[in-house]
Protein backbone atom coordinates (compact mmCIF):
# COMPACT_ATOMS: atom_id res chain seq x y z
CA UNK A 1 0.00 0.00 0.00
CA UNK A 2 2.63 2.31 0.60
CA UNK A 3 4.48 1.20 -2.12
CA UNK A 4 1.72 2.17 -3.93
CA UNK A 5 1.66 5.40 -2.85
CA UNK A 6 5.31 6.25 -3.47
CA UNK A 7 5.20 5.25 -7.09
CA UNK A 8 2.28 7.13 -7.45
CA UNK A 9 3.98 10.29 -5.75
CA UNK A 10 7.34 9.43 -7.69
CA UNK A 11 4.85 9.08 -11.11
CA UNK A 12 3.60 12.58 -10.85
CA UNK A 13 6.53 14.30 -9.59
CA UNK A 14 8.15 12.88 -13.22
CA UNK A 15 5.40 13.83 -14.79
CA UNK A 16 5.66 17.57 -13.16
CA UNK A 17 9.54 17.86 -13.84
CA UNK A 18 8.57 16.61 -17.80
CA UNK A 19 5.86 19.81 -18.13
CA UNK A 20 8.15 22.44 -16.41
CA UNK A 21 11.32 21.42 -18.39
CA UNK A 22 8.84 21.61 -21.89
CA UNK A 23 8.00 24.46 -20.47
CA UNK A 24 10.82 26.06 -20.27
CA UNK A 25 12.61 24.49 -23.49
CA UNK A 26 9.66 26.44 -25.10
CA UNK A 27 10.07 29.31 -23.45
CA UNK A 28 14.15 29.86 -24.32
CA UNK A 29 13.19 28.73 -27.82
CA UNK A 30 10.68 31.09 -28.40
CA UNK A 31 12.71 33.94 -26.17
CA UNK A 32 15.96 33.09 -29.18
CA UNK A 33 13.32 33.65 -31.69
CA UNK A 34 12.10 36.90 -30.85
CA UNK A 35 15.67 38.19 -30.15
CA UNK A 36 16.17 37.11 -33.73
CA UNK A 37 13.64 38.84 -34.48
CA UNK A 38 14.15 42.37 -32.97
CA UNK A 39 18.01 42.12 -33.79
CA UNK A 40 17.01 41.24 -37.31
CA UNK A 41 14.29 44.48 -37.45
CA UNK A 42 11.24 41.99 -38.09
CA UNK A 43 7.64 42.90 -37.80
CA UNK A 44 5.07 40.30 -35.88
CA UNK A 45 2.81 41.91 -38.64
CA UNK A 46 4.62 41.60 -41.79
CA UNK A 47 3.08 39.55 -44.29
CA UNK A 48 4.25 36.55 -45.98
CA UNK A 49 5.27 34.47 -43.20
CA UNK A 50 5.21 30.23 -44.57
CA UNK A 51 3.44 28.13 -42.82
CA UNK A 52 4.77 25.57 -40.53
CA UNK A 53 6.74 23.17 -43.00
CA UNK A 54 8.83 20.20 -40.93
CA UNK A 55 11.31 20.10 -43.86
CA UNK A 56 12.41 23.68 -43.95
CA UNK A 57 13.04 23.37 -39.71
CA UNK A 58 16.84 22.24 -39.48
CA UNK A 59 18.10 24.64 -42.37
CA UNK A 60 16.41 27.71 -40.79
CA UNK A 61 18.03 26.44 -37.75
CA UNK A 62 21.53 26.00 -39.74
CA UNK A 63 20.78 29.72 -40.58
CA UNK A 64 19.91 31.14 -37.18
CA UNK A 65 16.45 32.64 -38.94
CA UNK A 66 14.05 33.59 -36.21
CA UNK A 67 11.23 31.34 -37.89
CA UNK A 68 13.41 28.60 -37.15
CA UNK A 69 13.78 28.76 -33.43
CA UNK A 70 10.07 30.28 -33.29
CA UNK A 71 8.54 27.41 -34.71
CA UNK A 72 10.58 24.57 -32.99
CA UNK A 73 9.47 26.61 -29.92
CA UNK A 74 5.79 26.07 -30.47
CA UNK A 75 6.33 22.18 -31.36
CA UNK A 76 7.97 21.93 -28.39
CA UNK A 77 5.05 23.76 -26.62
CA UNK A 78 2.49 21.18 -28.13
CA UNK A 79 4.47 17.81 -28.22
CA UNK A 80 4.91 18.67 -24.27
CA UNK A 81 1.54 17.61 -22.88
CA UNK A 82 2.09 14.02 -25.60
CA UNK A 83 5.21 13.24 -24.16
CA UNK A 84 3.17 13.99 -20.55
CA UNK A 85 0.46 11.00 -21.50
CA UNK A 86 2.96 8.99 -23.28
CA UNK A 87 5.16 9.28 -20.44
CA UNK A 88 2.38 8.14 -17.64
CA UNK A 89 1.61 5.60 -20.13
CA UNK A 90 4.99 4.02 -19.35
CA UNK A 91 4.43 4.46 -15.83
CA UNK A 92 1.05 3.14 -15.55
CA UNK A 93 2.50 0.00 -17.97
CA UNK A 94 5.11 -0.55 -15.12
CA UNK A 95 2.33 -0.96 -12.67
CA UNK A 96 0.46 -3.24 -14.13
CA UNK A 97 -2.50 -0.54 -14.26
CA UNK A 98 -3.82 -1.83 -17.45
CA UNK A 99 -7.22 0.52 -17.34
CA UNK A 100 -4.66 3.97 -16.97
CA UNK A 101 -2.77 2.67 -19.76
CA UNK A 102 -5.79 2.14 -22.08
CA UNK A 103 -6.80 5.50 -21.18
CA UNK A 104 -3.59 6.93 -21.85
CA UNK A 105 -3.17 5.11 -24.96
CA UNK A 106 -6.67 6.38 -26.18
CA UNK A 107 -5.92 10.18 -25.64
CA UNK A 108 -2.46 9.39 -27.71
CA UNK A 109 -4.31 7.51 -30.26
CA UNK A 110 -6.88 11.06 -29.95
CA UNK A 111 -4.11 13.24 -30.61
CA UNK A 112 -2.12 11.48 -33.24
CA UNK A 113 -5.39 11.07 -35.32
CA UNK A 114 -5.79 14.43 -35.24
CA UNK A 115 -2.29 15.07 -36.66
CA UNK A 116 -3.12 12.50 -39.80
CA UNK A 117 -6.44 14.27 -40.26
CA UNK A 118 -4.95 17.47 -39.74
CA UNK A 119 -1.71 16.61 -42.45
CA UNK A 120 -4.48 14.66 -45.03
CA UNK A 121 -6.61 18.03 -45.16
CA UNK A 122 -4.29 20.55 -44.23
CA UNK B 1 10.63 46.59 -32.98
CA UNK B 2 7.99 49.01 -31.30
CA UNK B 3 5.07 45.91 -32.59
CA UNK B 4 7.02 43.29 -31.02
CA UNK B 5 7.47 44.87 -27.85
CA UNK B 6 3.71 46.22 -27.54
CA UNK B 7 2.44 42.51 -28.73
CA UNK B 8 4.50 41.23 -25.54
CA UNK B 9 3.49 44.28 -23.64
CA UNK B 10 -0.15 42.95 -24.44
CA UNK B 11 0.78 39.35 -23.75
CA UNK B 12 2.35 40.52 -20.34
CA UNK B 13 -0.88 42.14 -19.55
CA UNK B 14 -3.14 39.68 -20.64
CA UNK B 15 -1.05 37.07 -18.29
CA UNK B 16 -1.13 39.27 -15.62
CA UNK B 17 -4.71 39.68 -15.39
CA UNK B 18 -5.60 36.22 -16.19
CA UNK B 19 -3.96 35.18 -13.35
CA UNK B 20 -4.75 37.48 -10.91
CA UNK B 21 -8.42 36.95 -11.52
CA UNK B 22 -7.98 33.41 -11.79
CA UNK B 23 -8.72 33.31 -15.43
CA UNK B 24 -6.72 31.74 -18.17
CA UNK B 25 -5.40 34.24 -20.49
CA UNK B 26 -7.12 33.47 -23.35
CA UNK B 27 -10.06 34.74 -22.85
CA UNK B 28 -7.95 38.31 -23.40
CA UNK B 29 -5.61 37.03 -25.80
CA UNK B 30 -7.92 36.46 -28.59
CA UNK B 31 -9.53 40.08 -28.65
CA UNK B 32 -5.66 41.56 -28.43
CA UNK B 33 -4.73 40.07 -31.21
CA UNK B 34 -8.05 40.85 -33.52
CA UNK B 35 -9.40 44.41 -32.14
CA UNK B 36 -6.12 45.77 -31.15
CA UNK B 37 -3.95 44.31 -33.78
CA UNK B 38 -6.27 43.44 -36.69
CA UNK B 39 -5.57 39.74 -37.11
CA UNK B 40 -8.54 37.15 -38.68
CA UNK B 41 -10.16 35.54 -35.33
CA UNK B 42 -9.31 32.27 -36.45
CA UNK B 43 -5.30 32.87 -36.52
CA UNK B 44 -5.75 35.18 -32.89
CA UNK B 45 -7.36 31.40 -31.66
CA UNK B 46 -4.18 29.79 -33.13
CA UNK B 47 -2.05 31.75 -31.29
CA UNK B 48 -4.28 31.90 -27.75
CA UNK B 49 -3.85 28.02 -28.31
CA UNK B 50 0.44 28.33 -28.24
CA UNK B 51 0.01 30.71 -24.94
CA UNK B 52 -2.59 28.65 -23.43
CA UNK B 53 -0.21 25.67 -23.89
CA UNK B 54 3.21 27.49 -22.15
CA UNK B 55 0.91 29.04 -19.15
CA UNK B 56 -0.87 25.68 -18.41
CA UNK B 57 2.37 23.76 -18.68
CA UNK B 58 4.13 25.86 -16.27
CA UNK B 59 0.81 26.03 -13.67
CA UNK B 60 0.29 22.12 -14.09
CA UNK B 61 3.79 20.66 -13.61
CA UNK B 62 3.60 22.77 -10.24
CA UNK B 63 0.35 21.18 -9.53
CA UNK B 64 1.13 17.83 -10.04
CA UNK B 65 4.97 18.09 -8.25
CA UNK B 66 2.90 19.61 -5.08
CA UNK B 67 0.50 16.67 -5.90
CA UNK B 68 -2.58 18.87 -5.63
CA UNK B 69 -3.76 17.87 -9.30
CA UNK B 70 -5.67 14.50 -9.81
CA UNK B 71 -3.74 12.95 -12.59
CA UNK B 72 -5.93 9.91 -13.32
CA UNK B 73 -9.31 11.87 -12.97
CA UNK B 74 -7.25 14.54 -15.66
CA UNK B 75 -6.41 11.87 -18.04
CA UNK B 76 -10.20 9.96 -18.22
CA UNK B 77 -11.53 13.07 -18.60
CA UNK B 78 -8.87 14.67 -21.45
CA UNK B 79 -9.65 12.00 -23.46
CA UNK B 80 -12.77 13.63 -23.85
CA UNK B 81 -11.88 17.00 -24.13
CA UNK B 82 -9.58 16.34 -26.77
CA UNK B 83 -12.40 14.29 -28.72
CA UNK B 84 -14.14 17.59 -28.51
CA UNK B 85 -11.04 19.68 -29.18
CA UNK B 86 -10.64 18.00 -32.56
CA UNK B 87 -14.17 18.29 -33.31
CA UNK B 88 -13.70 22.23 -32.42
CA UNK B 89 -10.27 22.51 -33.90
CA UNK B 90 -11.92 21.19 -37.61
CA UNK B 91 -15.45 23.24 -36.96
CA UNK B 92 -13.23 26.39 -36.42
CA UNK B 93 -12.06 25.74 -40.11
CA UNK B 94 -15.69 25.31 -41.38
CA UNK B 95 -17.10 28.45 -39.57
CA UNK B 96 -17.09 31.56 -41.10
CA UNK B 97 -14.93 34.28 -39.43
CA UNK B 98 -17.93 36.66 -38.09
CA UNK B 99 -19.58 33.51 -36.43
CA UNK B 100 -16.69 32.79 -34.56
CA UNK B 101 -16.64 36.54 -33.74
CA UNK B 102 -19.87 36.42 -32.34
CA UNK B 103 -19.42 33.17 -30.37
CA UNK B 104 -16.32 35.13 -28.95
CA UNK B 105 -19.04 38.10 -27.63
CA UNK B 106 -21.36 35.61 -26.13
CA UNK B 107 -18.34 33.66 -23.96
CA UNK B 108 -17.29 37.63 -23.21
CA UNK B 109 -20.67 38.47 -21.88
CA UNK B 110 -21.07 34.86 -20.35
CA UNK B 111 -17.77 35.12 -18.52
CA UNK B 112 -18.23 38.89 -17.24
CA UNK B 113 -22.02 37.25 -16.12
CA UNK B 114 -19.79 34.38 -14.28
CA UNK B 115 -17.71 36.96 -12.46
CA UNK B 116 -20.54 39.21 -11.01
CA UNK B 117 -22.41 36.75 -9.95
CA UNK B 118 -19.80 34.20 -8.07
CA UNK B 119 -16.55 35.92 -7.88
CA UNK B 120 -13.45 34.99 -8.36
CA UNK B 121 -13.93 31.57 -6.96
CA UNK B 122 -16.51 30.74 -9.64
CA UNK B 123 -14.07 31.16 -12.83
CA UNK B 124 -11.07 29.52 -11.32
CA UNK B 125 -9.07 29.08 -7.87
CA UNK B 126 -10.46 29.22 -4.68
CA UNK B 127 -9.40 27.45 -1.26
CA UNK B 128 -11.62 24.80 -0.83
CA UNK B 129 -10.17 22.38 2.07
CA UNK B 130 -8.24 19.38 1.03
CA UNK B 131 -10.09 16.45 2.07
CA UNK B 132 -13.62 18.04 2.11
CA UNK B 133 -16.72 15.00 1.54
CA UNK B 134 -18.92 16.46 -0.64
CA UNK B 135 -22.55 15.00 0.16
CA UNK B 136 -24.55 13.62 -2.72
CA UNK B 137 -27.88 12.90 -1.58
CA UNK B 138 -29.39 12.34 -4.92
CA UNK B 139 -26.98 9.59 -5.74
CA UNK B 140 -27.53 6.75 -2.95
CA UNK B 141 -26.23 4.06 -5.71
CA UNK B 142 -22.15 3.66 -5.34
CA UNK B 143 -20.28 4.21 -8.13
CA UNK B 144 -18.65 1.17 -10.01
CA UNK B 145 -15.27 0.25 -8.81
CA UNK B 146 -13.08 1.53 -11.42
CA UNK B 147 -14.69 4.66 -10.65
CA UNK B 148 -13.34 4.89 -6.95
CA UNK B 149 -9.55 4.66 -8.32
CA UNK B 150 -10.19 8.16 -9.96
CA UNK B 151 -11.33 10.11 -6.26
CA UNK B 152 -8.99 11.48 -4.11
CA UNK B 153 -8.10 11.53 -0.46
CA UNK B 154 -11.59 12.86 1.29
CA UNK B 155 -13.74 12.71 -2.18
CA UNK B 156 -15.72 10.69 -3.78
CA UNK B 157 -15.79 11.12 -7.45
CA UNK B 158 -19.27 11.18 -8.86
CA UNK B 159 -21.53 11.79 -12.09
CA UNK B 160 -18.63 10.50 -14.21
CA UNK B 161 -20.81 10.69 -17.22
CA UNK B 162 -21.39 14.46 -17.13
CA UNK B 163 -17.60 15.51 -16.58
CA UNK B 164 -17.29 13.24 -19.77
CA UNK B 165 -19.82 15.53 -21.55
CA UNK B 166 -18.92 18.82 -19.93
CA UNK B 167 -15.36 17.73 -20.92
CA UNK B 168 -15.96 17.55 -24.55
CA UNK B 169 -17.91 20.53 -24.51
CA UNK B 170 -15.04 22.28 -23.10
CA UNK B 171 -12.71 20.84 -25.98
CA UNK B 172 -14.71 22.24 -28.38
CA UNK B 173 -14.97 25.59 -26.84
CA UNK B 174 -11.38 25.57 -26.55
CA UNK B 175 -10.61 24.45 -30.12
CA UNK B 176 -13.02 27.13 -31.26
CA UNK B 177 -12.41 30.24 -29.14
CA UNK B 178 -8.83 29.63 -28.12
CA UNK B 179 -9.36 29.88 -24.58
CA UNK B 180 -8.62 26.88 -21.86
CA UNK B 181 -12.24 26.10 -20.84
CA UNK B 182 -11.69 25.83 -17.58
CA UNK B 183 -14.73 27.85 -17.07
CA UNK B 184 -16.96 24.80 -17.71
CA UNK B 185 -14.22 22.02 -16.75
CA UNK B 186 -14.21 23.64 -12.94
CA UNK B 187 -18.09 23.68 -12.18
CA UNK B 188 -18.64 20.60 -13.89
CA UNK B 189 -15.98 18.57 -11.58
CA UNK B 190 -16.31 20.77 -8.41
CA UNK B 191 -20.76 21.07 -8.72
CA UNK B 192 -21.64 17.70 -10.79
CA UNK B 193 -18.96 15.23 -9.51
CA UNK B 194 -17.90 16.30 -6.12
CA UNK B 195 -14.29 17.41 -6.53
CA UNK B 196 -12.81 19.79 -4.40
CA UNK B 197 -12.26 23.46 -5.95
CA UNK B 198 -8.77 23.63 -5.79
CA UNK B 199 -8.35 20.06 -6.76
CA UNK B 200 -10.72 21.12 -9.71
CA UNK B 201 -8.71 23.66 -10.74
CA UNK B 202 -5.04 22.19 -10.69
CA UNK B 203 -6.85 19.21 -12.59
CA UNK B 204 -8.70 21.57 -15.44
CA UNK B 205 -5.34 23.03 -16.10
CA UNK B 206 -3.33 19.80 -16.33
CA UNK B 207 -6.18 18.93 -18.71
CA UNK B 208 -5.61 22.23 -20.76
CA UNK B 209 -2.37 21.07 -22.17
CA UNK B 210 -3.89 17.76 -23.86
CA UNK B 211 -6.80 19.57 -24.88
CA UNK B 212 -5.33 22.41 -26.35
CA UNK B 213 -2.90 20.70 -28.16
CA UNK B 214 -5.04 18.36 -29.74
CA UNK B 215 -6.67 21.81 -31.33
CA UNK B 216 -3.03 23.75 -31.80
CA UNK B 217 -1.71 20.37 -34.51
CA UNK B 218 -4.64 21.33 -36.26
CA UNK B 219 -4.07 25.01 -36.36
CA UNK B 220 -0.51 24.15 -36.98
CA UNK B 221 -0.56 22.34 -39.99
CA UNK B 222 -3.44 24.30 -41.66
CA UNK B 223 -1.49 27.92 -41.50
CA UNK B 224 -3.67 29.23 -38.80
CA UNK B 225 -0.71 29.87 -36.57
CA UNK B 226 1.89 32.73 -36.99
CA UNK B 227 4.75 32.28 -35.69
CA UNK B 228 5.88 36.26 -35.50
CA UNK B 229 2.68 36.69 -33.72
CA UNK B 230 2.68 33.74 -31.89
CA UNK B 231 6.94 33.93 -30.25
CA UNK B 232 6.08 37.65 -28.62
CA UNK B 233 2.55 36.78 -27.59
CA UNK B 234 3.57 33.46 -25.88
CA UNK B 235 6.62 34.94 -24.00
CA UNK B 236 4.24 38.06 -22.94
CA UNK B 237 1.31 35.94 -21.68
CA UNK B 238 4.00 33.45 -19.60
CA UNK B 239 5.86 36.04 -18.15
CA UNK B 240 2.59 38.05 -16.95
CA UNK B 241 1.14 34.88 -15.46
CA UNK B 242 4.67 34.32 -13.54
CA UNK B 243 4.61 37.92 -12.18
CA UNK B 244 0.15 37.59 -11.51
CA UNK B 245 0.75 34.05 -10.02
CA UNK B 246 3.41 35.44 -7.63
CA UNK B 247 0.99 38.60 -6.96
CA UNK B 248 -2.55 37.73 -6.42
CA UNK B 249 -2.44 37.15 -2.81
CA UNK B 250 -1.60 41.12 -2.22
CA UNK B 251 -3.89 42.24 -4.86
CA UNK B 252 -7.17 43.15 -3.87
CA UNK B 253 -9.18 41.57 -6.59
CA UNK B 254 -12.45 43.32 -5.81
CA UNK B 255 -11.88 46.81 -7.62
CA UNK B 256 -9.49 44.58 -10.21
CA UNK B 257 -12.80 42.34 -10.89
CA UNK B 258 -15.18 45.48 -10.96
CA UNK B 259 -12.86 46.87 -13.53
CA UNK B 260 -12.46 43.91 -15.77
CA UNK B 261 -15.66 43.10 -15.91
CA UNK B 262 -16.16 46.29 -17.60
CA UNK B 263 -13.34 45.77 -19.94
CA UNK B 264 -14.63 42.13 -20.81
CA UNK B 265 -18.72 43.48 -21.65
CA UNK B 266 -16.77 46.73 -23.61
CA UNK B 267 -14.55 43.36 -25.49
CA UNK B 268 -17.92 41.86 -26.09
CA UNK B 269 -19.67 44.69 -27.86
CA UNK B 270 -16.56 45.70 -29.85
CA UNK B 271 -16.46 41.64 -30.57
CA UNK B 272 -20.36 41.74 -31.67
CA UNK B 273 -19.78 44.83 -33.61
CA UNK B 274 -17.10 42.39 -35.61
CA UNK B 275 -19.49 39.75 -36.18
CA UNK B 276 -21.79 41.80 -37.38
CA UNK B 277 -19.71 43.76 -39.96
CA UNK B 278 -19.81 46.70 -37.92
CA UNK B 279 -16.21 47.45 -36.96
Amino acid sequence: MGGQRSDRVDLERGLGRLLTTGTYLTVVLVGLGVAGMVLGGRSPLEPGVPPFDPARLPADLAAGRAEGYLWLGIVVAISTPAARVAAALLGYAGRGERTMVAVSAAVLAVIALGVLLALGTG
Amino acid sequence: MEVTLVLAAGGVAAGLFGALLGLGGGILIVPLLTLGFGLPVREAVGVSLVCVIVTSGAAAGVYLQRHVANLRLGMVLELFSAIGALAGGFAAFLLPEPALAGLFALLLVYTAASMLRHGRRDVGEAPLADGALIPDPAMPVPPPAWQGTLSGPGYRVQRLGAGMAGSVGAGALSALLGVGGGIVKVPVMHLAMGVPLRVATATSNLMMGVTASASAIIYLFRGGIDPLVAGPTALGVFLGASIGSRTAGRVDARILRALFVLVLLYTAVEMARRALGLA
